[in-house]
C-alpha cells in the first residue's frame, strides 16, 4: 500500500500550487470573474504550456498519459485558489467524452487543439426537467441523410459561452428517461439554430442556457456508438465528480486553516477566540470532515483507476460525503468568522459559496445518498 | 390546560384579517403612499400602527395572546415593511430611560415613520464582547456637548439613516461595562463618514461608520452618563425575542412545500422523494415543538410571571429553523441553485432561494451569535459557571 504521489505528480502539484499562489489572490479572482467570459485566456494558455490541459489524455491523442489521479492532484490545488479557468468542463468532461468515444478524426481535430489551448469545449447534460438524472434526456436528434437534426435545450452548461464546441447528450431512441437510446454529439457553438443565454453563477463562474432549434450536425460528430452514449456520459461525469470533489477538498483545507488562523488572532472577552473550547471542537470537526473527504476522494479515485464500473457505488458515496462536509465546513467557517465571514472582502465567503455550488453540480447529497442506498 | 382561543380572541383574529383584507395595496398604487396611509388607518383602528408599544405610550395595550395572533396574521398577509431600529429598539429605551422632553421630541417621528434610525453598537473590536467598545465621547469643558471620535461597524442601513443611537465610551477607568454612554445624533453632518460593506450575495445593507469630532449636545444623552450598558442590555433582550420569527417560518415552510411540489420527479414531485420528504418532516416537527415553546413563554408572560427558561432557547431554535428552510429551498432548486443572472433561470424561486440562504447565515451571527447565546443559557439558566482552577 502506498499513498505517496509519484515524483512527477509531486512536481505537478508544486507547480500548480505555485501558479495559484502567484496568480490567484482574491482581488484578481474577483476581477477575472467579472470580466467577459469570466476567466483569463492568458492563464488558460499558461496551463496549456505547462502541460496541464494534456495531462489526462493518452500519448496517442497528443497528451501526457496521465489518469484521474493526476487530475485530482491539479483540481485540489485549483480548489485552494478557486481557479476560474474551465478545466472541469473543457478538459475533464468534454475532453473525457471525446477521448473515450470520438473517432480518430474527431480526436485529432479537437483534442490536439484542446491540449494546446487553442480550442475550448463544454458539456451540456442537464435539462430543465432532468434535475440530476443523466438519463432524463428530452433533447432529440433525428437522422436525415448524413446529418442529425437536434431539437431541445440544455441547462446550466458551464463555460459554454467561451466554448468552440459543445458535447450534448441527446435522445435518439427510447423513452425520455432511459439509459438506452442516448447519444452524444459534438456541436459547434456557432452552428445555425444554437441560441445561448449566458449568466454568472453565485460562486463567480459562468453558465448558459442553450436552446437547439433544427441544429444540423454531421454524423462524424457522433461520440461513441449511436444510442449507446450513456456509458461514456457516465464515465466522463464520474471523472468530473472526482475532479469537483478534489476541488472541494482544496477549498475545505483553505477554510479550516483560515478559521484556525483567524480565531487565533481575533480577540473577544480578553481572549483569542481560539481559547473557547466550543470553537476548538468545532474546528476539530471541520478538520475531520476535511480529512474524511480527502480519504474518500482517494478511495474513489484509486478504485476508478482500477475499474471504473466497480467504482460506481463509491463515487456516489464520495459525492454525498463531500457535499455534506463541504457545506458543514463552509457554514462553520463563516459562523466562526462572525460578521467578517459574511463579507465579500474576506475569502471565506467565496469558498463557502463555491462549496454550496459544488453540492448542486452532478447530483447533490440527497441524490447520491439515494443512489448509494439503492445500488445493486 | 387548554389551547382554545377565547371568543374575544377569535373575534380579534377576524378583525385583524378583515383589516388586512380591506387595506391591501391596489393595483397601480404607489407603494410608499400606500405604506403611510396604511399606518394612518392602523392608528385609527386602535393604535395598530405601534402594536408593541405599551398603552401608556400610545400602543394598543394588547394581551400576549393578541400579540401572538397579530404575529401570525402579519406573517401571512402582505403588510408594509418596517425597520426595527426606531420602532422596536430605540423607542422602548426612550420609554424607560428617556426624559419627557426626549420622548416628545423623538417618539412621534418614529411612530409616523418619518425618521429612520440606525443602531451604532458594534465596533471592529467589540462584536460578541460588545462592552469592549472604544468610540470615545468627551464632554466639553462648558458641559454643553460631547465630542465623539471612533468607528462603528456592521451598521445596518446607516447609509439611509437620518439618526443613529450610539454607544460611546466616556470613561475607561473601571470595568468595561461601566463608562458607556448612550447618545443620539443626526447622521447627515460633518465628521460622519459612512462606507459600504458588501456582503455574500453582493448586496449593500451594512456599513462602517467613522466619527471625527462629531458634536453631540448633552440633551441628546439618554439617561445618565456611564450607564449606557444597562440601557442597551435591556434593548438586546428585546432584539433577541423578536428574532425567532416562528410565524414567518410557518408560512415559509408552507411555501417551501409548494415550491417542492412544483418540481416534477418521475410521476410525482420532489415532495414524493423520500430523502427530501423526511427532511421537511424533521423540520416541521421541530417547528411544531418550537411553536409551543413560544406559546409557553407567552403564557407565562401573560400571567405576569417572569419569562421562563424556555424563552431563552427561542432565538437559537428559531434561527436554526429559518436556516434549514432556506437550505431546503436551495436543494429544491437542483442544478439551478447557483444561477445568479438578472433573468430568472430554472424554477421561479431559485435565485431568491440562494439569496435567502446566504442571508440566513447572518441570523446566527447578529443579535447574539449562537455560541455566545448558549454561553448565556449555560450561565444564567443552568447555573454553570467556570470554577476557579485549583
Ligand atoms: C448582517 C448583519 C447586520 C448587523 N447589523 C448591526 C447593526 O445594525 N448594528 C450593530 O451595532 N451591529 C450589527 N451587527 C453586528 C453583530 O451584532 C455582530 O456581528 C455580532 O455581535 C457578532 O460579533 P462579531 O461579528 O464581531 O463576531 P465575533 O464576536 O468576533 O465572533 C466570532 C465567532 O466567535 C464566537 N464567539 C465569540 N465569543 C465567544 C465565546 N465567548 N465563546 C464561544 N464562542 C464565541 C461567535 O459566536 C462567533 O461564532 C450586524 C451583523 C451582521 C452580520
Amino acid at each position: 500500500m502506498n499513498f505517496e504521489l509519484s515524483e512527477e505528480q509531486k512536481m505537478i502539484q508544486q507547480s500548480v500550487e505555485r501558479f495559484v499562489q502567484e496568480n490567484y489572490d482574491l482581488p484578481t479572482r474577483v476581477k477575472l470573474s467579472g470580466d467577459g467570459v469570466g476567466f483569463s485566456k492568458e492563464y488558460w494558455n499558461s496551463m496549456a504550456e505547462l502541460g496541464w490541459l494534456g495531462l489526462p489524455f493518452s500519448e496517442d491523442d497528443g497528451g501526457f498519459g496521465g489518469n484521474q489521479i493526476d487530475v485530482i492532484v491539479i483540481m485540489e490545488q485549483f480548489g485552494r485558489g478557486l481557479v476560474l479557468e474551465p478545466y472541469l468542463s473543457s478538459v475533464v468532461m468534454a475532453g473525457g467524452a471525446i477521448k473515450r468515444g470520438g473517432s480518430d478524426k474527431l480526436k485529432q481535430e479537437f483534442l490536439s487543439s484542446l491540449i494546446e489551448g487553442s480550442k475550448q469545449l463544454s458539456f451540456g447534460y442537464a435539462e430543465l426537467q432532468s434535475r440530476f438524472d443523466l438519463d432524463d434526456v428530452a433533447t432529440t436528434a433525428k437522422k436525415e441523410g448524413d446529418t442529425y437534426v437536434i431539437n431541445g435545450q440544455k441547462s446550466m452548461v458551464l463555460n459554454a459561452e467561451s466554448a468552440d464546441a459543445i458535447v450534448v447528450s441527446v435522445r435518439t431512441d427510447g423513452a425520455q428517461v432511459d439509459k438506452n437510446g442516448i447519444s452524444l454529439f459534438l456541436v459547434d457553438a456557432d452552428s445555425k439554430g444554437v441560441e445561448m443565454e449566458s449568466f454568472p453563477t453565485v460562486d463567480g463562474l459562468r453558465a448558459s442556457e442553450i436552446s437547439f432549434e433544427n441544429v444540423e450536425v454531421d454524423s462524424s460528430r457522433l461520440i461513441g456508438p449511436i444510442n449507446e452514449g450513456f456509458g461514456i456520459l457516465q464515465e466522463a461525469t464520474n471523472d468530473a465528480i472526482l475532479a469537483l470533489c478534489a476541488e472541494a477538498v482544496g477549498a475545505m483545507e483553505v477554510l479550516y486553516k483560515d478559521t484556525v488562523e483567524y480565531t487565533q488572532q481575533r480577540e473577544q472577552f480578553d481572549h483569542p477566540l481560539s481559547d473557547f473550547q466550543v470553537l476548538q471542537h468545532r474546528m476539530v470537526d471541520m478538520f475531520m470532515e476535511y480529512e474524511q473527504s480527502k480519504s474518500m476522494l482517494l478511495r474513489a479515485t484509486l478504485e476508478t483507476v482500477q475499474d471504473p464500473i466497480a467504482a460506481q457505488k463509491t463515487i456516489h458515496g464520495l459525492k454525498y460525503l463531500v457535499g455534506k462536509s463541504g457545506i458543514f465546513v463552509g457554514e462553520n467557517a463563516v459562523q466562526l468568522h462572525g460578521g467578517m465571514g459574511v463579507t465579500e472582502e474576506l475569502r471565506v465567503g467565496h469558498y463557502f459559496k463555491r462549496l454550496i455550488v459544488i453540492d448542486s453540480i452532478l447530483g447533490n447529497t440527497d441524490f447520491h445518498l439515494h443512489k448509494f442506498t439503492n445500488f445493486d | 390546560m387548554d389551547i382554545d382561543l377565547s371568543a374575544e380572541d377569535l373575534e380579534f383574529k377576524q378583525e385583524v384579517r378583515d383589516f388586512f383584507e380591506e387595506n391591501q395595496m391596489k393595483p397601480g398604487e404607489d407603494y410608499f403612499s400606500w405604506r403611510l396611509e396604511w399606518f394612518k388607518k392602523a392608528r385609527e383602528k386602535g393604535n395598530w400602527d405601534v402594536p408593541k408599544w405599551p398603552e401608556k405610550f400610545g400602543g394598543p395595550g394588547w394581551t400576549p395572546t393578541q400579540h401572538y395572533i397579530w404575529e401570525q396574521e402579519t406573517a401571512k398577509a402582505t403588510i408594509p415593511f418596517d425597520l426595527p431600529f426606531g420602532l422596536g429598539m430605540l423607542a422602548p429605551i426612550l420609554m424607560s430611560y428617556g426624559t419627557e422632553e426626549q420622548r416628545e421630541r423623538f417618539l412621534p417621528d418614529i411612530r409616523d415613520r418619518k425618521v429612520n434610525w440606525c443602531q451604532g453598537y458594534s465596533e471592529p473590536g467589540a462584536g460578541s464582547d460588545l462592552a469592549n467598545l472604544k468610540t470615545k465621547a468627551v464632554l466639553s469643558e462648558d458641559g454643553t456637548h460631547y465630542v465623539v471620535n471612533g468607528s462603528k461597524i456592521w451598521t445596518t442601513l446607516a447609509h439611509m439613516a437620518d439618526w443613529i443611537f450610539c454607544l460611546t465610551r466616556t470613561d475607561d477607568s473601571g470595568i468595561k461595562q461601566q463608562g458607556i454612554t448612550f447618545l443620539l445624533f443626526p447622521m447627515k453632518q460633518e465628521g460622519i463618514e459612512v462606507k459600504p460593506i458588501i456582503t455574500l450575495g453582493g448586496s449593500h445593507t451594512v456599513n462602517t461608520v467613522h466619527f471625527t469630532d462629531v458634536k453631540v449636545p448633552v440633551e441628546n444623552r439618554v439617561g445618565e452618563e456611564g450607564k449606557g450598558w444597562t440601557y442597551a442590555k435591556g434593548l438586546l433582550e428585546h432584539e433577541r425575542t423578536g428574532l425567532a420569527g416562528l410565524s414567518r417560518s410557518l408560512v415559509a415552510l408552507e411555501k417551501l412545500k409548494d415550491n417542492a411540489q412544483s418540481i416534477t420527479r418521475g410521476n410525482g414531485t420532489l415532495m414524493d422523494d423520500s430523502g427530501y420528504k423526511s427532511k421537511i418532516a424533521e423540520l416541521e416537527i421541530d417547528l411544531m415543538a418550537t411553536e409551543y415553546t413560544e406559546l409557553r413563554s407567552l403564557a407565562s408572560a401573560s400571567a405576569g410571571e417572569e419569562l421562563g427558561p424556555e424563552s431563552s432557547i427561542l432565538k437559537l431554535k428559531g434561527t436554526e429553523i429559518q436556516q434549514r428552510i432556506q437550505k431546503l429551498t436551495v436543494e429544491a432548486s437542483g442544478v439551478f441553485a447557483s444561477a445568479w443572472g438578472d433573468k430568472p433561470v430554472g424554477p421561479h424561486f431559485s435565485k431568491g432561494g440562494m439569496a435567502g440562504y446566504l442571508n440566513s447565515r447572518y441570523y446566527t451571527i447578529y443579535g447574539g451569535a449562537s455560541e455566545v447565546q448558549k454561553d448565556v443559557i449555560a450561565k444564567n439558566v443552568l447555573g454553570l459557571t467556570r470554577s476557579k482552577t485549583k
